[in-house]
């Protein structure tokens, strides 16, 4: 049986890295009795598979993994057995049954909403958004791979939203993720930076989303699975 | 505090994990409800802290049975001290976010000689004064335990007591007198504090010296202080206190495993070795215990691994039916069983075998000297024969890699010596290649010799750096493939060796070197033997005289006045064994030694699960 479950994690823990992330749920699964299937071989591991990597410093509304279990067990059963036993910042939001053949996450998703609480007037960052649109290229320094090169993101930011927030602005930027072009949250932040928002004005960064794209539809992990 | 440290410091710094808080399992109890307030106080980094049994214990313990409080703190590196001396942060603990100076104790636990700067460090960044003398009322009483304690006198003036012997024992005690005569004016607390078995407080004492510079005498200056302090020991490990809940950390550990300590203590009477001295007679827990321990720790943290630790796990006289239990109770989940070092012979092969059907672990040997002569020297009762069948049993059961622990610079150590210990890892490897199909590799770790307070060899020269250095040069002159040595760095060895047999009078010139910018000495990258040379120099310190020097049976040392309760006169003899190259058998197996513990401490050599096991085993 494979299940596929969204999560957050909180702002406490946004310094984890995938390692970590990737042994918090073992052991949580350990913890909280789940009949999880285990590899074969000399070091036996639960087959549990994270979803694209959360940047260490950044907390997640919307992250997903794919876990098989050795028993049937209902998804209801599931999610509250581990919200009972995950640490407080960690919750499991919904879980799904989905099929063997189904593509693995690390593979079908191509898209992760990153959002940048700003302090400045919505209004202020509509303007900036048109602004940033219709240029043809947004160049920065790559963080990634060719580390320090010239980086143009402009062909990897699919989507720009505004919203309100109290009395300040959310950012949320669609980026593409994998090849060809990955679009890094530290570089979005540098592309605010050189587009006029003081990094002082940044108040929080996180991910809001991920999202497996379909020419121009984005669809959560959850519902892409037929 | 804490939104400051997470939104614009910690996005700073390498691996913030470290300084986050708030794991699986941590306790958080209410500050205003606490009697007393106690920060362990770990002087590395927090990966290295955290993989502590000692403080996983301690912690446990408070937190759990009395009313008074513990949280953590360790030593931030230094990309993180430099964030908190720009930007004003003092070292907080991780529970509450507090700074280290809000608590009643700030309590080090000292693994290893050298983590000293760092304790000086972790005072300087708490804004803590770094001497005893300098700490007036309202300032946190600083103490420290571990096996470094057992000879605290080169770090009597940082610290207002040391708590010698199983931690425990004694840590309740401690906190109960402390929050009873919190009103008392300082010295008078000290006074208080020095009737409780076991602490020691290095104000209370005066050490006079000779012309030589060896001591002349050191006594109490209080009627409170005794003139011997005994250390503490745990009766009956089935009763004492054990964690069923640790911390369990978020980022990865060195060890990061539940842990089961099997039993304390060791008795096979190596020469060299400080723990095995210190921490006798052998006290073993049930398996009926450990057993239930493993479940209440394995439910409690999701652990994947579990690991039987304690001096020489293979002695355990339950080591056998424990290891077969868990692994079929745990290992369909993936759950397996470590032992962390191996005795040499064929028995510990198989039950490695055992624990390798959930995991394969790395098997290091110890046969710590290359020749028999030399082996009977140290009291390492390990022969060639049984080194070869347990590496033959190793390389037929399928490993193909073995890794070998020995010393250099022993006593009465020869070129022939140096020579056996090279040909006898080429046996291995040549055994290895006998029966493993692939090509098979040894990995062999030198580490230096170095003479420890309490043991047969307290009275012995240590080598020199150069003929340390000599001796390296030697073994590596000729390179074989798939055989790597390893050596440990004779500066730090000398270094170490000077604060293993050191007095008070170093106190100036550790307070001169943490000065000069030394902390992390055990961290090759941090460790600068220049700035240590001259902070001693500057002290006028000649420190040959602590390690080069061979002593005569009449000198009195720092550390005498802390009862072991080990007969002087039993280490004179084994050390005068040594020097005839006479072995002495295993207390267990062979009847009593004497060497004077389960009587000075009035505790019994405890075997849980039957003599006969043990011998045979």
């Amino acid at each position: 049986m494979r299940l596929r479950a969204e999560y957050s994690v909180g702002s406490d823990l946004r310094f984890l890295s995938t390692l970590d992330m990737m042994k918090l749920m073992a052991r949580t699964l350990r913890r909280a009795r789940i009949p999880f299937a285990l590899s074969e071989g000399f070091n036996p591991h639960i087959r549990l598979s994270l979803g694209t990597v959360l940047p260490v410093g950044l907390w997640g509304k919307r992250e997903y993994f794919d876990l098989e279990l050795e028993q049937e067990m209902s998804c209801s059963e599931f999610v509250e057995k581990m919200n009972l036993t995950l640490p407080p910042d960690v919750k499991i939001i919904a879980c799904i049954q989905i099929a063997a053949t189904i593509p693995a996450l690390m593979n079908s998703i191509n898209c992760a909403c990153y959002s940048f609480v700003v302090r400045k007037p919505v209004e202020e960052m509509e303007q900036w958004k048109d602004i940033v649109l219709q240029r043809d290229d947004l160049v920065v320094k790559s963080r990634g791979k060719k580390k320090d090169l010239d980086k143009n993101l402009r062909p990897g930011i699919l989507k720009i939203e505004v919203n309100r927030w109290h009395k300040f602005a959310i950012i949320d930027i669609w980026g593409s993720i994998g090849e060809p072009l990955n679009v890094r949250y530290d570089e979005l932040m540098e592309l605010l930076v050189i587009t006029g928002i003081n990094k002082e004005d940044i108040l929080d960064v996180f991910r809001s989303g991920n999202y497996i794209r379909v020419k121009d539809d984005f669809f959560t992990p959850l519902e892409k699975v037929k | 505090m804490k939104d400051r440290l997470f939104r614009d410091i910690l996005p700073q710094v390498s691996k913030p994990a470290r300084y986050t808080g708030g794991e699986v399992n941590m306790t958080k109890k209410d500050w205003e409800q606490a009697q007393a307030k106690m920060v362990f106080a770990f002087p590395d980094v927090y990966e290295v802290g955290m993989s502590h049994i000692g403080g996983k214990i301690l912690y446990g313990l408070v937190n759990e049975k009395s009313n008074h409080l513990m949280e953590r703190s360790f030593a931030p590196w230094p990309d993180m001290e430099e964030v908190m001396r720009r930007e004003n942060i003092p070292l907080y603990s991780l529970e509450s976010f507090r700074p280290l100076n809000d608590f009643d104790v700030v309590g080090f636990s000292l693994q290893y000689e050298l983590s000293i700067t760092n304790v000086l460090n972790m005072l300087d960044l708490s804004g803590i004064p770094l001497w005893s003398s300098e700490r007036q009322k309202g300032c946190p009483l600083v103490i420290a335990g571990g096996p470094v304690v057992f000879n605290p006198e080169p770090f009597a003036e940082f610290f207002d007591a040391f708590l010698i012997g199983d931690g425990e024992e004694v840590t309740l005690e401690f906190l109960d007198c402390v929050y009873k005569n919190r009103e008392m004016a300082r010295d008078e607390l000290l006074q208080q504090l020095a009737r409780i078995e076991g602490v020691y407080i290095p104000a209370l004492y005066r050490v006079e010296y000779k012309n030589d510079g060896t001591i002349k005498s050191m006594a109490p200056v209080a009627k409170e202080a005794p003139a011997k302090v005994r250390r503490r020991v745990v009766q009956d490990l089935d009763q004492a206190y054990y964690p069923d809940k640790p911390i369990v950390p978020y980022m990865e550990i060195v060890h990061d495993r539940a842990v089961l300590e099997v039993m304390r203590g060791c008795q096979r009477s190596c020469r060299f070795c400080h723990a095995g001295m210190v921490y006798r007679p052998v006290r073993e827990r049930s398996v009926d215990t450990l057993k239930k321990q493993a479940a209440a720790q394995l439910a409690s943290t999701g652990y994947e691994e579990i690991s039987l630790a304690s001096l020489s796990t293979l002695d355990y006289s339950g080591v056998s039916p424990l290891v077969k239990d868990l692994v079929k109770e745990y290992g369909p989940q993936g759950t397996g069983v470590s032992l962390p070092s191996l005795r040499v012979d064929a028995f510990s092969i198989d039950l490695a075998n055992e624990v390798q059907k959930v995991r394969k672990t790395t098997l290091t040997l110890a046969p710590e000297a290359g020749t028999q002569r030399l082996r009977d020297v140290i009291n390492k009762n390990v022969s060639e024969e049984q080194l070869f069948s347990a590496v033959e049993a190793a390389f037929k059961s399928g490993w193909n890699s073995l890794k070998l622990y020995f010393m250099i610079g022993l006593p009465g150590e020869t070129e022939a010596d140096l020579d056996g210990t090279i040909e006898l890892i080429r046996k291995v490897k040549a055994i290895g290649d006998r029966y493993s199909r692939r090509p098979v590799e040894i990995r062999a770790s030198l580490a230096s010799f170095i003479p420890k307070a309490h043991t047969p060899f307290q009275w012995r020269a240590q080598n020199s750096i150069e003929e340390l250095d000599k001796k390296r040069r030697y073994m590596m002159r000729e390179k074989q493939r798939r055989i790597k040595l390893s050596f440990h760095d004779s500066e730090t060895s000398y270094l170490e060796g000077v604060m293993a047999r050191g007095d008070r009078r170093l106190a100036a010139a550790i307070f001169k070197a943490w000065q000069k910018g030394c902390k992390f000495d055990g961290w090759s990258e941090y460790f600068h033997f220049d700035r240590w040379i001259e902070a001693l120099q500057e002290c006028d310190i000649a420190p040959d005289f602590y390690n080069l020097r061979q002593r005569n049976y009449e000198e009195v040392f720092p550390w005498d006045f802390i009862e072991t309760g080990i007969d002087r006169e039993y280490l004179i003899e084994e050390n005068e064994r040594a020097e005839k190259g006479i072995s002495t058998p295993d207390c267990r197996q062979e009847g009593c030694r004497d060497c004077g513990v389960c009587i000075a401490l009035g505790v019994d050599l405890q075997i849980k699960e039957g003599y006969s096991v043990a011998v045979e085993s």
